[in-house]
């Protein structure tokens, strides 16, 4: 192999490009991205950024080796599969010997009609929008309340705004479960924030701006600056036409293969049968299975993972290590909810560890990490 | 030697332990979740690694400077 490109230059494919160098591949890597910026830490966005407490500048993380070559600005608009071909929108190609499809996902919209006044939480730009639309000491009202919705949600009430976020389901109940979902949720509310549980989808209250939310019940709720933060799409359309065209997530094998020279890795891709985990964490381990299974097939070692998330606000700070089982509820293994500061594990009907979490509670990662997968056969002292 | 150091802006860290994964030899949470540099020099033999490595810092708190 001595032509790899890697479609994205966030996360994923800096650190595709990256794990390829550290396994001595030296041959050619170009990466396209298209957002006309190096790749830059995505969790302060909804934080530090967002408050203004955090300079823009202080999320772009450290630049590609000069061995790389990366041209920012360029998107990739297809693929000829049969010619090893990335077609980009400057009217250029790139041939390559390996593909890294990183390009992403997009932040999901109740409207796609581009009409003013829908906010999204995405990219640094989203940010910075968002940020100068607060300065005017705005009401604030949030479609979503996941783990962006209500960081989104802290941060307005940190600048003293009013806040609701609008929801189908109670908070949070899928990515933490009932105990630990409704206990950050109680926090929100306790800081001042409403949350709204509409037990439907709700609609965009629009007329020459977007204007609110509409929930099933006809309840109406209106905001000065209207956020939606309902999750996020695949970037797959550019693959439209070529043999990989698909509508939902890529699909790729436990080793991020869609075949021999074409890899993926990110928010783009789900891995092994399984469901997307768009999360920062995630995206690092698939990079670094995805660059390993190009260069040694199927010698290279599968996607080792231990799901990660995290979130923090009003006055929170969760870790998160390993997957939730629906019904299955944590017991406190130190700490206490009440006094919040906590450590919290679940365990399936079997008595394995399914995943720990750590509530304002400081621990080495590692060491949530063993708590949220069963015992290998042969190990040491935990 | 190599003049590569690590910097680390200690307010930012949140103990996230990406570092850590990637280049054991330089990174490390203590008992409490408080990230330490065990070498603030880089050995030439870990430049590429410690670059890999703060290249996936969440809050982008980590810096190799030269």
């Amino acid at each position: 192999m001595k032509d790899v490109v890697i479609v994205g230059a966030a996360l994923a494919g800096v650190t595709a490009a990256g794990t390829l160098r550290a396994e001595g591949y030296d041959g050619s890597i170009t990466v396209v991205g298209d957002e006309g910026v190096g790749a830059y830490a995505r969790p302060p966005l909804s934080k530090g950024v967002l408050a203004g407490r955090d300079a823009p500048e202080s999320v772009v993380l450290p630049a590609l080796p000069e061995d790389v070559s990366v041209r920012h600005g360029v998107r990739a608009v297809g693929l000829d599969a049969r010619a090893r071909r990335v077609l980009l929108d400057d009217g250029g190609a790139l041939r390559f010997d390996g593909l890294v499809i990183a390009s992403g996902s997009r932040a999901r919209r109740l409207a796609d009609d581009g009409r003013p006044g829908q906010h999204v939480l995405r990219t640094l730009h989203d940010c910075l929008t968002l940020r100068s639309s607060l300065a005017g000491r705005p009401t604030v009202l949030i479609a979503g309340a996941g783990f962006l919705g209500l960081e989104i949600a802290a941060t307005c009430r940190e600048l003293g705004l009013e806040v609701a976020v609008v929801d189908r389901e109670p908070p949070l109940r899928r990515a933490l479960g009932r105990t630990l979902g409704d206990f950050v949720a109680d926090a929100a509310r306790d800081n001042g924030v409403e949350v709204v549980v509409a037990h439907s989808d709700s609609e965009l209250i629009v007329d020459d701006r977007v204007r609110g939310l509409r929930t099933a019940h006809g309840r109406e709720l209106r905001a000065d600056v209207v956020i939606t933060a309902i999750g996020d799409l695949p970037n797959v359309e550019w693959l439209d036409g070529s043999p990989l065209a698909t509508r939902g997530p890529l699909r790729v094998d436990d080793r991020c293969r869609i075949d021999d020279a074409i890899v993926a890795a990110g928010d783009v891709c789900a891995v092994g049968g399984a469901a997307r985990t768009p999360h920062w964490h995630s995206a690092i381990g698939q990079a670094q299975t995805a660059a390993r299974a190009l260069l040694h097939g199927d010698a290279a070692a599968p996607l080792p993972h231990v799901p990660y998330v995290w979130t923090e606000g009003h006055g929170l700070e969760v870790k998160l290590c390993g997957t939730l089982q629906p019904g299955v509820e944590p017991v406190v293994v130190e700490g206490s909810l009440e006094d919040r500061s906590a450590l919290l594990q679940w365990l399936a009907p079997d008595g394995e560890p399914l995943a720990a979490a750590s509530v304002n509670h400081r621990m080495p990662l590692a060491r949530l990490r063993r708590m949220a997968r069963p015992a290998p056969a042969a190990s040491g002292p935990p | 030697m190599s003049d590569a150091r690590v910097e680390l802006d200690r307010p930012r860290c949140e103990g996230h332990g990406m570092c850590e994964d990637a280049a054991p030899e330089l990174f490390r949470l203590d008992d409490d979740g408080v990230l330490e540099v065990l070498a603030e020099r880089v050995a030439p033999g870990l430049v590429l690694k410690a670059e890999n490595a703060v290249r996936l810092c969440p809050v982008a708190a980590l810096r190799l400077t030269r």
